[in-house]
Order: C-alpha cells, then structure tokens, then sequence
C-alpha cells in the first residue's frame, strides 16, 4: 500500500495519476457513477430491453413502474409513440457519449495542434492562431453552430464536426500558454543546444508536459459538449428522428412536460448524472494536476 | 398611503380588464403580414375576419350554403358573364373614410388584374375566371367574368376578395396619388378594412390588436379589444392560460386536451378542421415513377391506427379528399386509397422495388402531431418492407426535384371542392408548376368539367374522374382531416363555427361571450 502514498511524491514526473485513495467520497461516487454509465453505454445492445425505435401506438404515453396505467417491461414508461423510454435512454447515452468523445478528441487535435505550433513557433503564426482564438472566443458557439447545422443540414456527420469544433479554442490557449512557459524551461534550452530539431523538441520534451493540463480541459470540456448536443438536439437540429440521443428526449418530449413528465425526466436525469460525474472528476483531476494545490 | 396602494390596485383591477370585456390569445404562430389579399396560410387565415368584409357574407352557422348580405346588399347576373352588385351605403372603414365603389372596384382589380407578385399567384389560382370590376355609380359595381362562372357568390366570399380602401392604401408609400407595389407592402403592416375590429397594434410575427370599432355598419363587436400574443410552445401555451396570461389558446394537440379537461378553470373546443394532413408524393423523382410504388405507399399507411393514437379518434379518416362542407358535391361514396398491407406488398413485388430507401420530409412543429405520424408511418412502411427515413427540415421541400414524399395540408380555401383539392391539383396550378405532378389533355378536360359546369350531376361526375385519376396515378393522398383545439377559461365562451374556413378566430357578435 505504500507505493500508492508514494504517488505523491513523484511530483516531478510529467503526468500523474490520481489513486482512488486520494479520492474523497464524493469523487468516489462520482467515479462509479462514471464507469457505470461507460458500461451502460458500452453494453447498449445487451442491457436494453427492447429495441429503441420499436413502436406501439396502442401503448403510448405510459408511465413508469409504480404508478396507474403502468404497462408491464416498461419500467420507466413509454413515449409519445410507445417506445421504450429505458431502452432509447441506454441507446441515447450510447450516441450522446459517442458524440461527446469524438467532439472532444477533434477538438483537442485541432486546439492542441495549433497552440503547440503557435507556442514553438511564434511570430505571424502565433498572431494568427491567436486571433482566430480571440475571434472564436468572442462569438457564442451555439450561434455558430446554428449557422453550420442550418446550412449543411442536420445529420451525424456534421453534428460530430460542430461538436469537434467547439472547445478548441481553450486547448490551443491553454496548450500555447504551458508551451511559452517550458520553452524556457532550461531542459529545453539544454536540448535546442545538444541540436534536436524543433520537431524533436515539440514531441519528446515539451508534449509529455502539457498533458496534465490536457486531460484536465478534457474532462472539463467533456460535460460542456454533452449539453451543447442536448441543447442542439432540443432545438431539433441535432440526429434526425427516430435516433434518441439523450438531449433529442428532452426536446421532444418537452411538449408532454404536463401530462408526461417522465418522458423529459428520465433522460434529462441520464444528463444530469453524465455531467456531473465528469465534471467533478475533471475539477478533481485539475486540483490533483495544481502542483500549488497538491502541496498544500 | 394604503389608501393610495387600494386604489391604485383597484384602478388597474379595472383597467386590467376585471370589468372591460378585453381578452389575450395565446396563438401558436403569428403572420408576419396582414394582407387578406395575398394571403392563404393557415396562418394567417387566423386574422382577417374581424377586421374586414366580403361584398357577399356566409351564414358561419352551419355547413350548409347560404348567403347573406355583406358590402353588398343584393347582388344579379345580368348576363351570364356580369354580375352586378348593390352596395350597402353608410360603410366606414377603420381610418374613418367611406366605402364607395371606388374601394370595391379597387380591391377586386388588385385581384383580377394582378400586377403585384403576391397577388398573381392568387388570382391565377383561384380568381382566373374574372375579368374585370367596373364602377356603375357610387353605390353599383358590376363585374365581369370571362365564361359563365358556377361559382359567383362562393368567389365573391373569398378572403382574398375582401374589401380595402383605395384612397387610404394609395397614401401609404410613394406618390400618394398612385398605387405601387410598395404601398400593398405598407397595408401589409398596416391593415385598414370595414370590420367589427380594427387593427390597431400589429408586430410581425409577434403581435396583432384588435379594437372595437364603433362605427361598424352591423352588429357592434362584443368585446372592447383582444390582443393575440405568439406563444410557439404547447407547454407554455397551457401555462400562460393557467396563469391569466391569456384566456385562449390556439392549437392544443389532442395529447393534451385531457389536461385541459381536468382542471376546473379551463376548457377546450374544437372540431374537425376543413383540411386534409395529406401525403404527396413527387411523380417525376426517377425513383418514384412507377406508380404502383407511390400507391404502395398509401396502401402501407393504416390511417385508422393513426387517428385512434395520435387523435383520440377525434380526426376524421375519409376515403377520398372531399369534406362535408362541399354541399353537393360531397362525395364520401368513392374510394380513392385504402390501408390494404398485402396489396401493398403484391405491387412492390409487381413494380421490382428493390429496397431503396424513400425519404418523408416533415417540418419539426408546423403540424400538429406531424413528426409523430411521419414516424408511425415509417413503422407502417417497414410492415410492407419500404425502407423509409423520416428527414425533418423547416425548409419546404415540395418544391425540389429531389423530394420523394412529404406532409402536407391540403386547406379548404372556400366550401367547394374546387376551393380544396382543385386550387392545389388544377393543370398548371401550385403543384405541377412545382414540377412534382403532371396533367395531360385528359385531365384538364375533366378539371375543365370540374371547374365550369353549371350542372352539378356533370360537375360530380368529374371530380368522380379526377379522384379516380389521382388513384391511380397518385401525387396527393389525404390522411385524414385533422382534430384542432382551442382552450380557454371556463367563463369564455367560443367555439370554431362550422361554416368558416380553417383556423378563424371570430370574436364577431354572436360568436363569443365572456361570462
């Protein structure tokens, strides 16, 4: 057991990993709440009960386990076409997160890639990354994304694109900002001096020591992605119906709000539990990643 | 002071309307301009009744025709082309000038001889037959059609042939000597008619206010002012009604209508609409011409299910386009489509459809339970083994060369089925100018039959060939003729009345009461 109290001590190493053991309980809940929902997500086609476009006219509008009018297997009701709202939420989170990661992992390519060469290589082309940061930063995503789904039309593609999109901004300043600082670091300068190419010097020694930062804007911009698909999908500009995804539910079922609440409820609680697990696991990531936090 | 605040509270108690006979709506969609002539929308169709005229008025009780004095008093054929026309003398409009036969033969010629876009495509598609209004005196107008016209008082009722006034309209842009373009695009923002109500307040898309108007040549208007108030959420529709934000509400889908039932302060009316939710169909797409594929489609369809889901039952599911309201010439006799699965499947087999997939366009909210049905239908297609995808866009799509099927409403514009089915599917009309529907010799000769004869057994056995026609060829099926609600406090009483086209809000004497 010593070995994981040691962790802390290895301060200097680029990238630390927290320990359960470092966790506080909340950060535990927040853990297992988190590996659930990959499970869930993970195991959509085993765990669901029926397939989630499956229609029943008849049975529409039915609510969950427990109250009057209940219909058997459905446990957490039906929809406005009698589909199973248990089985398009697993089915849902399985696209919402799918939609998530592969917004998230575009966006950090794209910021991580331009903040790397605008720290390293400086002048126009700093200038340039840059201003497009300040442009993106001044102008509120949802407009833009708006414009993007309005022109070219509302389909998987170009909602993974709009969401790859948004968030880069904060990798390529925060990426920038860390690499402006180590260049001149001396183990930098140490290396420029033995004549490793910049190439070199941007991968093996300046990349390892932003990824504490990276993983941290990571989680953080995670859960902001998750609600910029829910808000898209509620203004009805998000996956085409029949696909659920988890924001596509609530925006839908908005107009049932006071005769079918659980048809909103259900999945927004599905948001709810997905955001808040990765954003406390993110904040908790980030104090782990605060070298003046972790030595307090 | 607390003397001060109670009177204060009692004074807007009273200026609030607790007393004063003022109401707010709360409407699903707003028009963006208010002019009746250019106007058809279901939108739009909302607004012109209380605040303008026809030269010829309709008794709205009842489906059944029968015409009473408007603008003009009495009305003869003199010949079988000119028909001349009596006008009611005392008649004010909004902004205080009178009605003369200069107004009347102003606002029918901006119709009859249409050089405004706008208005073109009305007076092609429903005032083609009229030539021209002249003035006789003061108080006369005859016009002039250009072939005997089955139709006279039935066109002479139309929205698009209300009465607006010439001198006012002139003034508004421009030289205030002449009428251009740019003054019917200034009425549009500023209507002025000869109505129980005048507009006083019109934001496009946002906000229309009525008020009483005084000098109305009839029936004073119940109530001193309504304001109708854009409220596109159904859920926030309910709310506001619930609160006293507004004491009607437009298009309450009927999922919610048991909610509305439930609580002691509310209630809802409603009716059959005079429309169809229709399917069309794009004749020409590459993939769709062989018609046994887009009658496969239909047959696939089980609009019953459709109804007793999605409507409570409350729609009506026909099984031809026609509607009661047509008088004679309603024919619910025919059968133009039916929900026949196996027959489906035997014509896909037959027609070599080989699974491509057939898209279903759908605004997101335009109609009421529009998605919904578009999904159903989907399922319903599956059934048959058509690979079907539901593709929603606000952008209309009809006319595209790429559209395969969509929804659609197919409103009754006047109590005929000229007025329904004919407007949108006459040769050359509104479709096939779209490109999506085709008419040859033999169709317009029976439109020709449809349209113009003057005996009702000829004209009957005519739309019986058009409907034939459009079975065996399909580019337009009805769904069925939707169930439309409105809700309102417990204390208001009004209900859509049978004889309007769809959607009219009337608050005209004797059609609503607040208790």
């Amino acid at each position: 057991m010593t070995d994981v109290t040691q962790t802390s001590s290895s301060r200097g190493t680029p990238f630390h990993i927290p320990m359960w053991s470092d966790a506080n309980w909340i950060v535990r809940i927040a853990l297992l709440v988190g590996l659930a929902l990959i499970v869930v997500a993970l195991a959509a086609p085993l765990i669901a009960p029926f397939d989630p476009n499956d229609q029943s006219l008849i049975s529409r509008l039915r609510p969950p386990l427990g109250f009057e009018r209940y219909k058997d297997g459905f446990f957490l009701g039906t929809d406005e076409l009698g589909r199973d709202i248990l089985s398009r939420c697993i089915y849902g989170l399985r696209l919402t997160f799918a939609l998530a990661l592969a917004g998230s992992i575009i966006g950090l390519l794209i910021g991580g890639t331009l903040g790397l060469l605008a720290g390293i290589a400086g002048g126009v082309l700093e200038d340039l990354v840059m201003g497009m940061v300040d442009i993106q930063i001044a102008i509120p995503f949802t407009l833009i994304a708006l414009l993007i789904l309005a022109v070219m039309g509302s389909s998987l593609d170009v909602m993974i694109l709009v969401l790859g999109v948004y968030g880069w901004e904060q990798y390529a300043r925060i990426v920038r900002a860390e690499v402006k600082k180590l260049i001149q670091m001396p183990f930098v300068e140490a290396a420029q001096a033995a004549g490793a190419t910049p190439l070199r010097i941007a991968f093996r020694h300046i990349l390892p020591n932003v990824v504490s930062p990276i993983v941290v804007q990571f989680t953080l911009n995670f859960s902001n992605i998750v609600i910029l698909e829910s808000t898209l999908s509620f203004l009805g500009l998000g996956v085409q119906p029949p696909t659920a995804t988890l924001g596509s539910m609530v925006g839908i079922g908005r107009d049932y709000l006071p005769t079918a609440p659980w048809i909103v409820l259900v999945p927004a609680a599905a948001i709810l539990l997905l955001t808040f697990a990765v954003q406390i696991l993110g904040d908790w990531l980030r104090d782990k990643a605060d070298v003046r936090l972790r030595t307090r | 002071m607390t003397k001060l605040l109670a009177t204060t509270a009692l004074a807007s108690l009273i200026a609030t309307g607790a007393f004063a006979s003022e109401l707010t709506v709360g409407a699903a969609n707003v028009s963006s301009y208010l002019d009746p002539g250019r106007d058809h929308s279901n939108v739009g169709s909302q607004f012109y009744y209380n605040a303008f005229d026809t030269l010829i008025a309709k008794n709205h009780d009842t489906t059944d025709t029968e015409w009473l004095p408007g603008l003009a008093t009495e009305w003869k054929l003199i010949n079988p082309t000119v028909m001349e026309l009596k006008l009611r003398e005392g008649v004010k409009f909004h902004n205080g000038e009178d009605m003369t036969a200069d107004d009347v033969v102003f606002s029918l010629n901006r119709m009859y001889q249409a050089d405004f876009p706008p208005y073109q495509v009305r007076a092609r598609d429903r005032l083609g037959n009229f030539e021209k209004a002249e003035k006789i005196d003061d108080y006369t107008v005859r016009i002039t059609a250009k072939r005997p016209e089955p139709l006279w008082e039935t066109l002479l009722n139309l929205q698009q042939v209300m009465i607006i006034p010439l001198d006012y309209t002139k003034s508004l842009a421009g030289d205030p000597d002449k009428i251009e373009h740019d003054d019917y695009e200034a009425f549009s923002l500023k209507p002025v008619g000869t109505g129980p109500y005048k507009v006083v307040d019109f934001v496009p898309g946002e906000r229309v206010v009525w008020e009483r108007f005084d000098d109305f040549w009839g029936e004073k208007a119940p109530l001193d002012k309504v304001t109708v108030k854009h409220m596109p959420e159904t859920a926030s529709r309910i709310t506001s009604l619930k609160t006293g934000e507004a004491d009607i509400v437009t298009n309450i889908a009927p999922d919610q209508l048991g909610l509305i039932e439930n609580d002691p302060d509310m209630k809802a009316a409603g009716s059959a609409t005079a429309l169809f939710h229709v399917m069309i169909m794009n004749v020409n797409h590459p993939k769709l011409k062989d018609p046994r594929i887009r009658q496969a489609m239909s047959l696939a369809i089980d609009r019953d299910t459709l109804n007793e889901a999605l409507w409570g039952g409350k729609a009506v599911v026909p099984s031809t386009h026609t509607l009661k309201e047509f008088g004679e010439l309603y024919q619910p006799e025919l059968t133009t489509f039916e929900y026949n699965p196996e027959k489906a499947k035997e014509l896909l087999k037959e027609a070599g459809y080989d699974g491509f997939e057939i898209t279903y366009d759908t605004a997101p909210s335009y109609y009421t339970n529009g998605v919904l049905a578009a999904q159903a239908i989907m399922e319903m297609w599956a059934e048959v083994g058509i690979e079907g995808r539901v593709n929603v866009q606000d952008k209309w799509s009809g006319s595209s060369a790429d559209m395969m099927a969509r929804n659609w409403s197919n409103p009754m514009y006047f109590a005929d089925p000229f007025g329904s089915f004919g407007v949108m599917w006459a040769p050359h009309g509104p479709s096939e100018s779209e490109g999506r529907f085709n008419t040859d010799e033999d169709y317009a000769k029976a439109w020709e039959q449809f349209r113009f004869s003057g005996d009702t057994e000829l004209r009957r056995a005519a739309y019986a060939e058009l409907m034939e026609r459009i079975k065996q060829d399909p580019p337009v099926l009805p769904l069925y003729r939707p169930y439309e609600s409105w809700a309102m406090k417990t204390n208001i009483d009004w209900a859509p009345k049978p004889g309007h086209i769809p959607y009219v809000l009337d608050f005209r004497a004797g059609s609503i009461a607040v208790n």
